[in-house]
C-alpha cells in the first residue's frame, strides 16, 4: 500500500510541475503578445507627451503618499514628486500623526497654511485633523493632510482618497522614486482603452544600486549585493511576464501598493483600502473587480511594461524574510477572504483563471515544495532514490527556471523596459543570479512562505516593521 | 545529415528504456535549451543592429543636427527656397532632387530625429512651408507614403502619425487604402487625417453607429485635434449634434456632445433636445448635454433643465445646476434652492451652494440667508467658498469662480 501512495504522490507532483511549467509558458506567450500589441499602441515617451500635454482631455490625477516619521527624507521625496512631468496632477501627502519633525518640515519648507476643506469621509479612515495648502504658487499642486494615527499605510491612503478630487489617483510610498514620465505612461493605457479602466499597474524595480540625482534615478543599475540582485530579477519576472501576461486577458490579480493607478469612484464604491488587511492592495483590487462585476459594468486593468517607479527593497536576508512572511500571510488572508471569487467565472478571467492559478501555483507551491524536500531527504536516507531519473528531472526544472529568467532579460532588452546605465554589466549580473537563484533565493522564499502560513494559521499577531532603508546613492556634484 | 540523424537516434535510444516522465523531462529541457539559443542569437543580432543604428544616428547628428535645429528656430521663420534649405544642410546645388538619403533606414533615422526635435520643442512658430520643403528635399513624403502602404501595422501607424504631425499632403489613394484597412487603429487614423486634411464639407464617417462600443478618450483627442486643424484651415465643421444622435453607444454620444462644447457649436444645440428628453437612463449623456447647453448659453433649454433638475437623480443634478447658473436668468433660483434642500447628498448640497454663490446678486442673497441659518455641521461648506486657496484647489480663481473653463468641466 505504501508503494501505491508513493507512486501516486510522485506522479501527482510530476503532473503539478508540468502544469506549472505549462502555465508559465502560457504567460510567456501572453506577455510577448501583449508586448507586441503595446509596441504598436504605445509610442515613444516624447510622442505620448506631445499628444497628451496639449489636450484639455488629459485626465487629472491625484498622487497619494502617506508618510509616518519620514523627517530624514520627506523634503527630498516631495520635491521628487513635484518634478513629475504631467500637465494636471495634485500631490496629497498624508501625515499619519508623525512623532518626529515631518509635519514641521513640510509646513516650513512649503509655507503651508490650514485651509477649510470640504471632506466627505467617503472611505473609512482615522479622523482628519486639518488640511494644509501652500501659500506659494509654485507649490499649488501640494495638499498636506494631517490626520490621527492609523498605524497602517491603508488608513493613510484612505484619508488621501477622502481628500482627492480627481477621477484617478495613484497610490505610492513617499520614499519611492517615480520616473518623470510615469503618469503619462500609465494614463496612455487609460486613454487607449475602449472600456473604462479601473486600475493600471506600473513596473516597479529596486532602487538599490541606482544613482539618484535631484529626486530622479539618473543611472539605473543592478544592485551589487546578492539579496537585492535576486529581487531585481524576481521583480522583472513578475512585472514583465506574469502581470503583463495576465493583463493581456484582463486578469491582472494585483496592482502594487508601491505605485498603482486607480479609478477614484470605483475605489470609493468598493470601500477603499482595508486597514486590517495584510495585503491591502490585492484586497482592494479584488473588491473593485467584485463591485464592477456585481453591478454588470465592463472594465479594464492594464500593465505598463516600462519601469515607472523605483523602490528600495530589503537589503538583508532578515528583512527579506520578514517581508515575505508578511506577504505569505497576506496571500493566505486574501484566499480566505475572497474565496467566493475563486474558480468563479462570474468574476471574469480573474475568477476563472488568475485566482485559481494563484491558489494552485502560488499558494500551494511552497507547501508542496517543502513536503517534496522532506520526502527527498527520507528517500535518500532509505536509499529509495533513482538517481538517473532524479538528476534528469532536477535538470529539467533547473533549465526551465533559467529559461524563464533568460526570457525576461531578452524581453527587457528588446522592449527597452529599463534603460540600464551599463547594459552589459547589468545583464551579466542578472545572468549570474539566474544560475544561483534556484539554489539560494528560492529555498529562502519557500521557507518564509511556510513560516508565514504557519503564523497565519496559528493566529500569531502580525507586527509590521518598516524596512530599514539604507537610502539610495546620490550623484556627487 | 546522416550524422545528425545518427546522433538524434542515438539520443532517443539513450532514453528508450526510461519511464515516460523522464522522456518528457528530456524533451522539455532540450526545448528550453533550443529556445534560449534562439533568444541568445536574436539578442546578438539586435545589439548589432542597434550599434549600427546608433552609428548612423551619431553621424547624422553631426551632419544634419545643426540644420534641423536652425529650421525649427525662430531665425527660420521667413519663407526659404529649396536652395537655401539645402545650403543650411550643406547639400550642394547639383544634389537637389537626387536621393540624399540612401536607403529606408537612413530615411527612418532622419525623420525620427527631426520628428523628436519637432515635438519636444513644440515648434508651432516654425515656418510650416519651410518644414515641408525640407522634408521633400530629403524625400521623406514618398518614404512615409511607402511606409503607410506596407503590411506592418506598427510602421503604418508610425508613418501616419508623422504625416499628421508634419501636416504633409498625402495622396488620396493612400487615405482610401487605409480607410479600408483591416486594423481598426489604422482605419481611424486615416479617418482623422482625412477630417483634418479633406476640403470636402460632407464627411460621412459617423453616419452609422461607427464607434459601436469601441470608443476611447484617445479617439476624442484625435478627433478634437483634427477638427481644430480643420477649423484653423477655414474649413466648415461637420454637424456634431447629428453624429451624436446617430450613435447608439453612450460613450461616443457623450464624445460628440463634448466636442460641440469645445467648438462652440451653438447653432446645432436644439438638435440635442430630443436626445435629452428620450435618453433619461443615460446619466452621463444627460450631464454632458446639460454642460454643453450651459457652456454655450443655449437659454432655450432652461425650462427643460429646471424640470430635469427636479426629476433627475443626484448624479446628474450637479451638471444641470451648473448649466442653470451659467444662464442666471433668475428663473431657476428656486430650483437651486430645492436642489440644496431636497437631498442629503453632501456633494449635491455643496454644488448647489456653489451655484447660488455665483448666481449673481439674487443668488448671493439666497446664499447669505442660508449661511445665517446654517447649522453647525453645514458651516464648513460656507467657509469653503470664502477661501482663496481652496478656490484655487478646486481649479478656479476668484474671478472665474462658477464659470468653469471647459477644461474644468471636462475634468469633472
Amino acid at each position: 500500500m505504501w508503494i501505491t501512495i508513493y507512486y501516486i504522490f510522485c506522479y501527482l507532483v510530476f503532473g503539478y510541475t508540468m502544469l506549472l511549467m505549462a502555465s508559465y509558458m502560457y504567460l510567456v506567450i501572453m506577455s510577448s503578445r501583449a508586448q507586441r500589441n503595446l509596441g504598436i499602441n504605445i509610442p515613444d515617451d516624447e510622442t505620448i507627451k506631445y499628444f497628451m500635454q496639449g489636450s484639455p482631455l488629459t485626465p487629472a490625477v491625484s498622487i497619494i503618499a502617506p508618510a509616518f516619521n519620514e523627517e530624514v527624507t520627506i523634503l527630498d521625496n516631495v520635491n521628487s514628486l513635484m518634478k513629475i512631468d504631467y500637465p494636471n496632477y495634485e500631490i496629497i501627502i498624508v501625515n499619519d500623526a508623525s512623532t518626529d519633525h515631518t509635519m514641521e518640515l513640510l509646513i516650513n519648507e512649503y509655507k503651508l497654511v490650514e485651509v477649510p476643506y470640504d471632506i466627505a469621509m467617503k472611505v473609512q479612515s482615522k479622523p482628519i485633523k486639518r488640511v494644509l495648502k501652500s501659500t506659494e504658487e509654485k507649490y499649488s499642486k501640494l495638499v498636506v493632510v494631517d490626520k490621527e494615527h492609523g498605524g497602517k499605510k491603508a488608513d493613510g491612503s484612505n484619508a488621501g482618497i477622502n481628500v482627492c478630487s480627481n477621477k484617478y489617483f495613484v497610490c505610492t510610498d513617499v520614499d519611492c522614486i517615480i520616473e518623470p514620465m510615469a503618469l503619462y505612461r500609465m494614463m496612455w493605457i487609460v486613454l487607449n482603452s475602449h472600456r473604462p479602466v479601473i486600475g493600471v499597474s506600473a513596473t516597479m524595480l529596486m532602487s538599490n544600486g541606482c544613482i539618484v540625482e535631484d529626486g530622479r534615478v539618473v543611472e539605473a543599475a543592478v544592485p551589487n549585493t546578492l539579496v537585492p540582485m535576486f529581487q531585481q530579477l524576481e521583480y522583472l519576472r513578475s512585472f514583465l511576464i506574469s502581470k503583463l501576461g495576465w493583463s493581456s486577458i484582463n486578469a491582472l490579480p494585483n496592482i502594487s501598493g508601491g505605485f498603482g493607478l486607480f479609478d477614484t469612484d470605483v475605489a470609493v464604491k468598493s470601500g477603499g483600502y482595508d486597514p486590517t488587511s495584510m495585503a491591502e492592495d490585492v484586497d482592494m483590487l479584488l473588491r473593485m473587480v467584485t463591485y464592477m462585476k456585481n453591478t454588470g459594468q465592463d472594465f479594464r486593468l492594464g500593465q505598463v511594461p516600462k519601469v515607472c517607479c523605483w523602490t528600495e527593497g530589503p537589503g538583508t536576508v532578515k528583512t527579506l524574510c520578514r517581508q515575505r512572511m508578511r506577504w505569505a500571510r497576506g496571500l493566505f488572508e486574501i484566499i480566505s477572504n475572497h474565496r467566493k471569487l475563486f474558480f468563479n467565472p462570474h468574476y471574469g478571467p480573474i475568477g476563472a483563471f488568475t485566482l485559481p492559478y494563484i491558489f494552485i501555483f502560488e499558494f500551494i507551491a511552497p507547501v508542496l515544495e517543502m513536503t517534496g524536500f522532506l520526502f527527498m531527504i527520507w528517500l535518500v536516507l532509505t536509499g529509495g532514490v533513482n538517481w538517473d531519473s532524479a538528476i534528469i528531472l532536477f535538470g529539467m526544472i533547473y533549465i526551465f527556471s533559467i529559461f524563464m529568467s533568460f526570457f525576461v532579460l531578452y524581453f527587457d532588452y528588446s522592449a527597452k523596459a529599463v534603460e540600464w546605465q551599463n547594459t552589459k554589466i547589468s545583464y551579466l549580473k542578472l545572468l549570474l543570479v539566474t544560475f544561483l537563484e534556484p539554489f539560494i533565493y528560492h529555498p529562502i522564499i519557500t521557507y518564509c512562505s511556510n513560516v508565514g502560513y504557519w503564523r497565519f494559521i496559528s493566529n500569531q499577531t502580525a507586527v509590521w516593521k518598516p524596512i530599514q532603508r539604507k537610502g539610495v546613492k546620490k550623484k556627487k556634484s | 545529415m546522416a550524422y545528425s540523424t545518427y546522433y538524434l537516434q542515438y539520443a532517443i535510444g539513450m532514453f528508450a528504456d526510461y519511464p515516460p516522465e523522464v522522456k518528457v523531462a528530456v524533451s522539455v529541457t532540450v526545448m528550453c535549451l533550443i529556445l534560449m539559443a534562439i533568444m541568445g542569437f536574436a539578442l546578438i543580432l539586435l545589439s548589432r543592429k542597434e550599434k549600427k543604428l546608433r552609428k548612423i544616428r551619431m553621424n547624422f547628428e553631426e551632419k544634419f543636427g545643426k540644420g534641423m535645429d536652425f529650421m525649427l528656430s525662430a531665425e527660420a521663420q521667413k519663407l526659404m527656397s529649396t536652395q537655401e534649405i539645402a545650403a543650411v544642410f550643406g547639400i550642394a546645388k547639383e544634389n537637389i532632387g537626387k536621393d540624399i538619403l540612401k536607403n529606408r533606414r537612413e530615411k527612418e533615422i532622419f525623420v525620427q530625429m527631426f520628428y523628436l526635435r519637432f515635438i519636444t520643442e513644440r515648434s508651432d512658430s516654425a515656418n510650416r512651408n519651410n518644414i515641408t520643403a525640407l522634408l521633400y528635399l530629403f524625400g521623406i513624403p514618398e518614404y512615409l507614403e511607402k511606409e503607410v502602404s506596407l503590411r506592418s501595422m506598427k510602421r503604418k501607424v508610425d508613418a501616419m502619425g508623422k504625416i499628421r504631425t508634419f501636416k504633409l499632403p498625402v495622396s488620396p489613394w493612400v487615405i482610401n487604402k487605409l480607410l479600408n484597412s483591416k486594423y481598426l487603429t489604422v482605419q481611424r487614423l486615416a479617418m482623422y487625417s482625412n477630417i483634418m486634411l479633406s476640403s470636402d464639407s460632407d464627411l460621412d464617417y459617423f453616419e452609422t453607429d461607427f464607434f459601436d462600443k469601441h470608443c476611447c478618450i484617445k479617439d476624442e483627442i484625435e478627433l478634437a485635434y483634427s477638427l481644430q486643424r480643420r477649423r484653423r484651415a477655414g474649413l466648415k465643421l461637420p454637424n456634431l449634434a447629428r453624429w451624436a444622435n446617430i450613435q447608439k453607444n453612450e460613450r461616443s454620444q457623450c464624445m460628440f456632445v463634448r466636442l460641440m462644447r469645445r467648438f462652440d457649436e451653438l447653432e446645432y444645440c436644439d438638435q440635442l433636445t430630443e436626445l435629452f428628453k428620450t435618453q433619461h437612463r443615460k446619466k452621463k449623456l444627460i450631464e454632458e448635454i446639460s454642460r454643453t447647453w450651459g457652456y454655450l448659453h443655449y437659454t432655450d433649454s432652461e425650462d427643460l433643465l429646471i424640470d430635469a433638475l427636479l426629476a433627475e437623480p443626484d448624479d446628474t443634478k450637479v451638471a444641470i445646476m451648473h448649466a442653470l447658473t451659467r444662464f442666471a436668468t433668475g428663473k431657476s433660483l428656486h430650483a437651486l434652492l430645492e436642489g440644496f434642500t431636497n437631498t442629503t447628498n453632501p456633494h449635491v448640497r455643496f454644488e448647489a451652494l456653489r451655484c447660488m454663490y455665483n448666481y449673481g446678486e439674487a443668488g448671493r442673497a439666497q446664499f447669505d440667508e442660508l449661511e445665517r441659518n446654517a447649522e453647525e455641521g453645514d458651516r464648513k461648506f460656507f467657509d469653503f467658498f470664502k477661501n482663496d486657496i481652496t478656490l484655487e484647489k478646486i481649479g478656479l480663481d476668484k474671478e472665474q469662480a462658477y464659470h468653469p473653463s471647459v477644461e474644468t468641466v471636462y475634468n469633472g
